[in-house]
């Protein structure tokens, strides 16, 4: 067997054999994709129950009450009829309904001009809680989608009449009004994409975050064989030092590349992730941990000690974690941190996979990924050999 | 006396050591600085829009979703660009509006206005029904001024400016909203969020990964020599002890600081919060000796503890509100003691509670904080034996 093949055997032997790889690159960030998939199992999509209060009973409740039984909302709202206010208070406030619109005594009438305008008592009222912020903003949009109409009926005449029309013209102009449509309509129109679901951004997310400490162990082994007189005795033999650094490298990627297979078909198999082409995610894969190896390269040649090796590499884990986006959905970050995780491979690597994970198609979705993070990956191994040479040098 | 140098001792290899100072100190602040701004504005939708028309109706309709208070909008160059946003997550809807729609407007023609989402994501619909309330408000403008040029034969535009003008003072059916409650469940926004909850975290994971520096005392036989010189195992347990207490209130100290400082966080109630640290501080410095005793090699704790962490720190709510997820992962999420420390903390920060209203988290804390001590004094009080 090769001389590479065999230290590669004996580095991921002694690993395997402290059991922290195995707790690190597969017990871990499966036990996370779990946990995601379990706590957000019917949890990680919008849906509300709202109630409805009709104290008017007149044409317009009855027109609200159809309103909000739309099916296009059925996705979103579940309404409930709630026969008094004080009832829909206490709902709320338990929280067996998000919100709850109350349509007060004489909307009707005040609506469609007959009785008392413009104040608040003839408006619909959005009754919230603290604890359903996104619930209460959907029930007022709702509530206000409905008296959008309304409200455009009567400027209309009220714009008629600041414009010069004679008042005495209302009616005529109120029925001219009421005949018309507000002339934006919204049209909803798929883009034919997966949802994101959080299984699918944090698996891949904690897989590479775990590998990612491959670097430290990997590094701290170096120097620590090296405080044993491990290297030496290997210089000794009859084997080049690029064979041992080869070595260590092949049980890095081998180790990498297991674990991040790993996660990927377990997710896929128990917990519904999918990947899109099989092809795009075993490449981000291997580019991701051909980074991881470079940079652990770049940890031996930066370090002088074993406890410098395990410091530097943390550094270089939780940097690249906290800025590519690994512990937080970087989407929902601010556009100057989504600029900043494409510095990071795992940045990229990540974007790749939301990528492929919500079904984006054509050739540049695996393409940019893969050569940001072999760009990242040059630029290290650069540094790295650099460093390395002046350090032989000395 | 024996006590207080050989917690000294260990102190000052802290001290001494630039890497384990960047996790105990300015680790904790970065992810604080980074999950409060993501953190910072979650009650509103991201929406994204694409103005293909770019005139006056256009502008005024982006410039009314951007002044919504329920949206968070984001302008982008091209429909194809605004897609893959969505796509993404990025934005929870992307508004398209079209070329000629000033035109079509001004003729009296409707416009239809794209909201792309898919029928089957819910956030996307929410998002699309806030949308949808907004652009109808300023299609209301729009016919108003339409109307109006139709029946005085004046101007679309100068009739758009009255209806702008009128439609705060006009008799319009009004939308209004009423709170029905004040006790929030969850913590507030931003740094408010993020700063107790990598407190609890922080804390945890670094008392945890102490254990490493037990398990190095071990094997460089100090105990061995300790045992040997006239120290009793009680002391070096005590010693142990509050050189971990030491660093657990030193790290939550420190977060409290740079939080009230520098992120302007109310941590409540002071009598109340100093007893919740310090009830914290006492369980990490129980979890972080019983890893020095649990664990083999400094390599398994400084590799398995955070993965511990990591994994009760979401299960307690401290990566995202346990309010949020279902019954049965909230009340599984209440074996770890993380869970207790956030219901604490959010009883302070969201309902400005006191120290009598978070006596039960405290004394449930206070017996996380026991057993683990118990346990791992017991397993040290085993290895120090001769």
């Amino acid at each position: 067997m090769s001389p590479v093949f065999v230290i590669a055997a004996k580095d991921l032997k002694q690993r395997f054999r402290d059991r922290s790889a195995i707790v690190l690159g597969f017990v871990a960030p499966l036990g996370i994709a779990a946990l995601m998939s379990f706590a957000f199992r019917g949890a990680d999509r919008f849906h509300i129950t709202v109630g409805v209060v009709d104290r008017d009973h007149g044409p317009l409740a009855t027109a609200f009450a159809s309103f909000m039984q739309n099916p296009a909302l059925h996705g979103v709202v579940t309404v409930r009829t709630v026969p008094d206010e004080a009832t829909a208070r206490r709902l709320v406030r338990n929280g067996s309904l998000s919100s709850a619109i109350v349509v007060p005594p004489g909307f009707s009438a005040a609506a469609s001009g007959e009785g008392a305008t413009g104040t608040g008592a003839t408006g619909l009222a959005v009754l919230t809680s603290v604890n359903s912020e996104l619930g209460g903003e959907v029930s007022r949009a709702l509530a206000g989608s409905f008296v959008n109409q309304v409200d455009a009926d009567r400027l209309s005449v009220a714009t008629a009449i600041a414009a010069g029309a004679p008042a005495s013209r209302a009616a005529e102009l109120s029925a001219a009004a009421a005949k018309l449509r507000v002339p934006e309509n919204v049209v909803n129109e798929p883009i034919g994409s997966r949802p994101l679901k959080a299984v699918n951004y944090y698996a891949p997310a904690m897989a590479i975050f775990f590998v990612l400490f491959a670097i430290g162990f990997t590094a701290r082994s170096f120097f620590s064989e090296e405080r044993d007189g491990m290297i030496d005795r290997i210089a000794a033999a009859p084997v080049r030092p690029t064979t041992v650094l080869f070595g260590k490298a092949l049980s890095v990627f081998a180790y990498g590349v297991a674990s991040l297979a790993t996660v990927l078909l377990f997710t896929s198999w128990f917990f519904g992730a999918h990947w899109g082409n099989p092809i795009g995610a075993t490449l981000l894969c291997v580019a991701m941990v051909v980074a991881v190896v470079v940079l652990t390269a770049l940890v031996i040649a930066l370090a002088r000690t074993e406890r410098q090796a395990e410091g530097i590499a943390a550094i270089i884990v939780f940097g690249l974690a906290l800025l590519g986006g690994n512990f937080v959905t970087i989407s929902a970050a601010p556009a100057i941190m989504r600029r900043l995780a494409l510095l990071t491979p795992n940045g990229w690597a990540l974007r790749g996979f939301v990528d492929l994970t919500t079904g984006a198609r054509g050739a540049g979705v695996i393409v940019q990924p893969l050569v940001a993070i072999a760009a990242f990956t040059l630029v290290v191994g650069v540094i790295a050999a650099l460093l390395a040479r002046r350090w032989a040098v000395r | 006396m024996t006590v207080l140098a050989i917690a000294g001792a260990r102190a000052r290899r802290i001290v001494r050591d630039r890497f384990a100072l960047f996790f105990l100190l300015v680790l904790p602040v970065l992810v604080i600085v980074i999950v409060g701004a993501i953190a910072s504005n979650p009650g509103t939708f991201r929406v994204g829009i694409v103005d293909l028309d770019h005139s006056a109706l256009s502008a005024s309709l982006a410039h009314d979703l951007a002044d919504a208070h329920a949206l968070d909008v984001r302008t982008y160059p091209s429909v194809a660009a605004g897609k893959t946003a969505l796509r993404r997550s990025e934005i929870a809807t992307l508004v398209q509006i079209p070329a000629g729609t000033d035109a079509a407007l001004r003729a009296g023609r409707p416009v239809d206005i794209v909201a792309y989402g898919e029928h089957t994501n819910s956030d996307q619909q929410a998002a699309v029904a806030a949308v949808t309330s907004v652009i109808g408000a300023h299609g209301a403008r729009v016919q108003a001024a339409a109307f109006s040029a139709a029946a005085s034969g004046r101007s679309f535009a100068t009739q758009l400016a009255l209806a702008d003008r009128l439609v705060s003072g006009a008799s319009t059916v009004t939308v209004s909203s009423q709170s029905v409650d004040s006790a929030s469940k969850v913590l507030p926004k931003g740094f408010d969020y993020s700063a107790p909850t990598m407190l609890v975290l922080f804390v945890f994971i670094n008392s945890l990964a102490g254990g490493a520096a037990m398990i190095w005392t071990r094997q460089l036989g100090m105990y061995d020599r300790m045992v040997a010189a006239p120290v009793t195992p009680a002391q070096i347990v005590f010693g142990e002890t509050a050189v971990y207490l030491m660093i657990a209130l030193t790290q939550s100290l420190l977060i409290v600081l740079v939080g009230a400082t520098v992120f302007g966080v109310h941590w409540g109630d002071p009598l109340a919060a100093t007893t919740l640290v310090f009830t914290w501080a006492l369980v990490g410095t129980g979890a972080g000796m019983l890893a020095g005793t649990l664990f083999k090699t400094p390599e398994q704790s400084t590799s398995i503890a955070p993965t511990i962490g990591i994994l009760l720190g979401m299960l307690g709510g401290c990566m995202w509100p346990l309010e949020i997820v279902g019954p049965t992962m909230r009340t599984f999420g209440h074996l770890a003691p993380h869970a207790w420390a956030v219901d604490a903390w959010t009883s302070l920060l969201a309902r400005n509670g006191t120290l009598a209203d978070i006596r039960g988290d405290l004394l449930v804390l206070a017996g996380f904080a026991a057993a683990l001590l118990v346990v791992a004094t017991r397993r040290l009080r085993h290895v120090l034996a001769p």
